[in-house]
């Protein structure tokens, strides 16, 4: 009898034992730095005579301004991929584009303005010399009002088509910008 | 708690019942044990007398001789790890020769899982809710989510072909539980592209407990419960082992696994098991799906004694593998994937690879699992368990600019339980079990993947109690009945954006979870807690030798899982942004089945229709759309409804000849979501499989031909939106179909069989297979990666099993 009674203590306490290595705590969980994040694209339009127009669109903002373009004109433009999520460290994302070149594409789509556009002179190309369009040059044409949709590609399919599903591969960004051509 | 346990083991003693020994004690009793349908021998069954250490065990052609045995009535008990046990009263006053019959496919745990097929464990016709060896040997080199939908009522969720997750009458995740070796699973079950991280060659049954009863591993499963259990252990000198090797021509793969198990007469034993899998990209019947190679190394080890009424278990097993993701599946916008559902083949196809590439999963699941049992005081049996599983799981994307080791997602899930349980019986007819079960379980997430935690940081404690019984005054009568309370608690700290925190209105809810602003972000410290109760009851009973009836009911209760409160980021293969949420309850579940069935001559049939009512049924609904820089994303997020699933699973079985056998099994389910009067996603359509078998005269060989039909699902929420696309110069609206089902679809197989050597006992069988020989082009609805391929062309399979 005594003996079974020890023998229940100590599988009492076995079980006591096994119960108190549940106790512990945890630490306060790290912030995670996100990477690969772009928060903004700039675009920035050149051409001669003018002073340079920057409309910016931003992940935080209402994103209301609109490019004002004239008709008829060429204009210098560039695209520019930020990640500004750290006010203290702004990133360009446009340097890894470039170094990543054969893993990315730059596309615009248009609707309500017809304008057409080509790489400039200083766009960056990939190793099989197709453009990017980082650095792009605009014509614009009769006076109208629409909306522009910059698309950043990831892994296109191919890097040679006239319209984004042609590019497949996966979108990266696709923001859209109101676009307005004056009459000169 | 532990007050109670020490007063309740201190009352079972003084409850201790008085042995029947008396004076002589030198009688003898011999026989063998056959099995009750072909009267084969049963090798290694338990022949024991109650209230007694004196057992003897059955040698290779099934006799036994128990001796010592006194004058008196004794109660017999024959068990046998794939046999129901039987019990037997005799009186003893001269030596005498018992034979018995033993019912075979039935495992031993059927004794502690109170399920709702008990009629089929008596009548063994079990095969709709159990796997047996030979099955779990055919779905060797796949996973068991394969192996299990050839169970009427069984479906599987799948994420491409490689990653399948059990679905029962329409629920899976963790409405479903898995039960490995007598431990629950603990991986990381509430994502639905999370296959379960369990090795179906180191098991030996897989049975299927639909109603959920099995109380003792938990009253959190409304879906129900499936049970694995190993190859049972022989006291006694032994040595085998079984090695399978699987070579399949569709992903140019195949499997190997290897398992020996050796015993000694004095209790000891030790088992190990090896498996390995590669497979490169699969096939459609008209192109490659890239990127669909997986690789899986698995081993466990086993090492114990047992002399029957005590001893004590070390278990230790190791699941690995990586798993490619359909490449085309990766996507980054809804433009994306409507591109994706207007083009007929993936957008990627590349040429045949065993690489695996992002996107990808790696899992690693790690067990260490410690068994004490004792019996004590004729009747009672107490058992400890101590389990400790660790699951790690990393997730690879596409990404730019990151390094492609770089996993978007890493999540580390340990888990320690200890369960205390205490069995005992009454008399012959009436069975109790009684315990305790305590569970701490830690996730991490790893902060350096760059990506929003998915899962946050968590501690989450379980405690809970059951208590079951069962009462079997004859072979034809059986009732059961178990209840079950488990407290949950949740301590969560996880990062929420502070105007996600503030637009949700958790800042007016819930401000006393708030620890601190950093920037952007807001630390929270969410303490939540649930109670959950649960109770089943059912009665079986057979109405002369051809009807057999059963009933059960089920009520479960199930706190929120860790995705369901917490999800917090994008899905790549959907285009969803998916949010938990915190004000979800626990989800309650009432759930009765009925099954019916019938034995006449030669043809067997069984009719069984569920019902259940859950609510707070919790699921992901649209919640609008959400702006970002890759254009407008439709959200999803967590909320609960109530919900009415039912249906019926039918089975039909035919003996044309000893030789020729036609089996019929068909399933239907409906769900629908009460608040919103809408159907629910995700339940599988109406599906029938149907098979003819032949056998040779004498088992040499036998041939089966297997057709599935899946209908197509006509009742799904409309859960479509809309996408802008510009065309030449103007905005055109285009609906993105992510809702509609797939048509309906059929396919065939093909299984030959040769059984060489003696055909009773075969050592060798070759096995040759056919999967979809007609190569059929169809989409499943249960996969997700429906919207972008078609499901897996013709694969001939050779299998080889080698017995030693």
């Amino acid at each position: 009898m005594v003996k079974t009674i020890i023998l229940y203590t100590k599988q009492t306490l076995l079980f006591i034992f096994l119960i108190s290595i549940f106790s512990c705590s945890k630490d306060t969980p790290e912030i995670v730095n996100e990477e690969e994040l772009i928060t903004t694209v700039e675009l920035s339009f050149n051409t001669q005579g003018e002073s340079e127009q920057k409309i910016r669109w931003e992940t935080t903002a209402p994103n209301t301004a609109e490019i004002i373009l004239k008709s008829n004109t060429e204009y210098e433009v560039q695209i520019t991929f930020l990640d500004e999520s750290d006010p203290g460290d702004i990133e360009n994302i446009n340097e890894e584009i470039i170094e990543e070149v054969d893993e990315h594409q730059v596309f615009f789509e248009f609707s309500g303005v017809t304008i057409s556009y080509v790489q400039s002179d200083s766009d960056p190309l990939d190793s099989n010399q197709n453009p990017v369009f980082i650095n792009t040059v605009w014509s614009t044409s009769v006076a109208s009002s629409g909306i522009v949709r910059a698309f950043l590609i990831h892994e296109p399919t191919t890097k040679n088509s006239t319209t984004r599903n042609g590019f497949g591969g996966e979108t990266d960004v696709s923001v859209d910008i109101p676009i307005r051509i004056l009459e000169e | 708690m532990i007050k109670h346990f020490l007063k309740i083991t201190v009352l079972l003693f003084f409850l201790k019942g008085i042995p029947l020994w008396s004076q002589d004690c030198d009688f003898v009793i011999s026989g063998t044990i056959n099995d009750l349908h072909d009267g084969t021998p049963i090798y290694g069954a338990i022949i024991s007398i109650e209230g007694s250490d004196n057992f003897a065990q059955t040698q290779e052609n099934g006799f036994y001789i128990l001796e010592g045995l006194c004058s008196g009535s004794v109660n017999l008990k024959i068990e046998h790890t794939e046999c129901n046990p039987i019990k037997k009263k005799v009186s003893i006053d001269e030596n005498a020769i018992l034979d018995f019959e033993l019912e075979h496919h039935i495992n031993e745990l059927e004794e502690i899982i109170i399920s709702d097929n008990q009629l089929k464990g008596l009548n063994g016709n079990a095969k709709e809710s159990r796997l047996n060896r030979d099955q779990i040997v055919r779905f060797s080199s796949q996973s068991l989510g394969d192996a299990l939908t050839t169970l009427a009522g069984v479906s599987s969720l799948k994420t491409g072909n490689a990653i399948a997750k059990p679905m029962i009458h329409g629920m899976y995740g963790s409405r479903v539980g898995i039960v490995a070796n007598g431990v629950r699973l603990r991986d990381q079950e509430w994502g639905s592209d999370h296959a379960p991280n369990i090795d179906l060659n180191a098991f030996q049954n897989v049975q299927l407990v639909k109603g959920a009863a099995a109380l003792k591993y938990g009253g959190d499963t409304p879906g129900g419960i499936i049970v694995l259990s190993p190859p049972k252990i022989i006291l006694g000198d032994s040595l085998f082992g079984q090695t399978i090797i699987n070579a399949a021509t569709n992903g140019g793969g195949g499997s190997l696994t290897s398992k020996l198990m050796k015993s000694t007469s004095n209790g000891y034993y030790i088992n190990g098991q090896l498996t390995a899998k590669r497979f490169g990209d699969l096939t459609t019947p008209e192109y490659v799906l890239s990127n669909t190679g997986m690789k899986e190394i698995n081993v466990s080890f086993k090492l114990g004694r047992s002399i029957v009424i005590k001893g004590w278990e070390l278990n230790y097993s190791r699941f690995q593998n990586e798993t490619g993701i359909l490449r085309a599946a990766h996507i980054g916008n809804i433009q994306d994937l409507l591109r994706a559902l207007e083009s007929n083949i993936p957008l990627r196809i590349e040429p045949f690879t065993y690489g695996i590439s992002a996107p990808k999963q790696q899992g690693l699941h790690q067990n260490i699992h410690l068994i004490y049992f004792n019996q004590f005081k004729d009747n009672f049996k107490w058992q400890l368990d101590y389990n400790y599983q660790v699951n790690t799981r990393k997730e690879f994307d596409v990404r730019r600019g990151v390094s492609v080791d770089i996993p978007a997602i890493d999540l580390k899930l340990q888990t320690q339980n200890v369960l205390a349980n205490l069995k005992w019986n009454k008399t012959f007819s009436w069975e109790f079990e009684w315990g305790i079960n305590a569970m701490l379980q830690d996730n991490f997430s790893n902060p350096n993947t760059g990506v929003k935690r998915l899962i946050p940081d968590y501690l989450k404690t379980e405690l809970g109690s059951y208590f079951v019984g069962s009462y079997k005054p004859s072979n034809s009568f059986h009732w059961d009945w178990g209840i079950r309370l488990d407290q949950v608690d949740w301590d969560v700290q996880k990062y929420y954006g502070v105007s996600d925190w503030k637009t949700r209105g958790y800042d007016k809810v819930f401000p006393q979870f708030e620890v601190k602003e950093t920037g952007t972000q807001i630390l929270v410290n969410p303490k939540l807690n649930f109670i959950n109760f649960a109770a089943q009851t059912g009665f079986s009973f057979e109405i002369g030798e051809q009807f057999e009836t059963s009933f059960s009911y089920v009520l479960s209760q199930r706190s929120p899982n860790a995705s369901e409160l917490f999800s917090d980021g994008l899905h790549h293969s959907l285009a969803t942004i998916e949010y938990g949420s915190l004000m979800l309850e626990k989800e309650i579940s009432s759930k009765f089945l009925l099954s019916l069935s019938r034995t006449q001559g030669k043809l067997k049939g069984s009719f069984e229709p569920y019902f259940s009512r859950i609510n707070n049924y919790i699921f992901i609904g649209p919640k609008g759309l959400q702006q970002t820089i890759r254009g407008a994303f439709p959200v999803w997020q967590y909320d609960a409804t109530n919900a009415l699933i039912w249906g019926v699973d039918a089975s039909f079985d035919f003996n044309f000849s000893s030789q020729l056998n036609l089996d019929l099994n068909a399933s239907y389910t409906r769900a629908q979501d009460l608040k919103n009067e809408l159907p629910i996603i995700n339940i599988p359509p109406f599906n029938s499989t149907q098979t003819i078998k032949y056998s040779s005269p004498k088992n040499r060989y036998d041939v089966e031909v297997v057709n599935h039909f899946v209908a197509r699902q006509k009742r799904f929420p409309d859960l479509n939106f809309s996408v802008n696309t510009l065309s030449e110069g103007s905005i055109i609206e285009q609906l993105v179909d992510v809702s509609t089902p797939p048509k309906a679809y059929q396919n065939l197989d093909l299984f030959f069989s040769v059984y060489l050597g003696n055909p009773n006992k075969s050592k060798t069988i070759l096995r040759f297979m056919i999967h979809n020989i007609t190569q059929t082009k169809y989409r499943d609805y249960l996969n997700r990666m429906r919207f972008y391929a078609n499901e897996i062309g013709r694969n001939f399979q050779f299998q080889l099993v080698y017995s030693y």
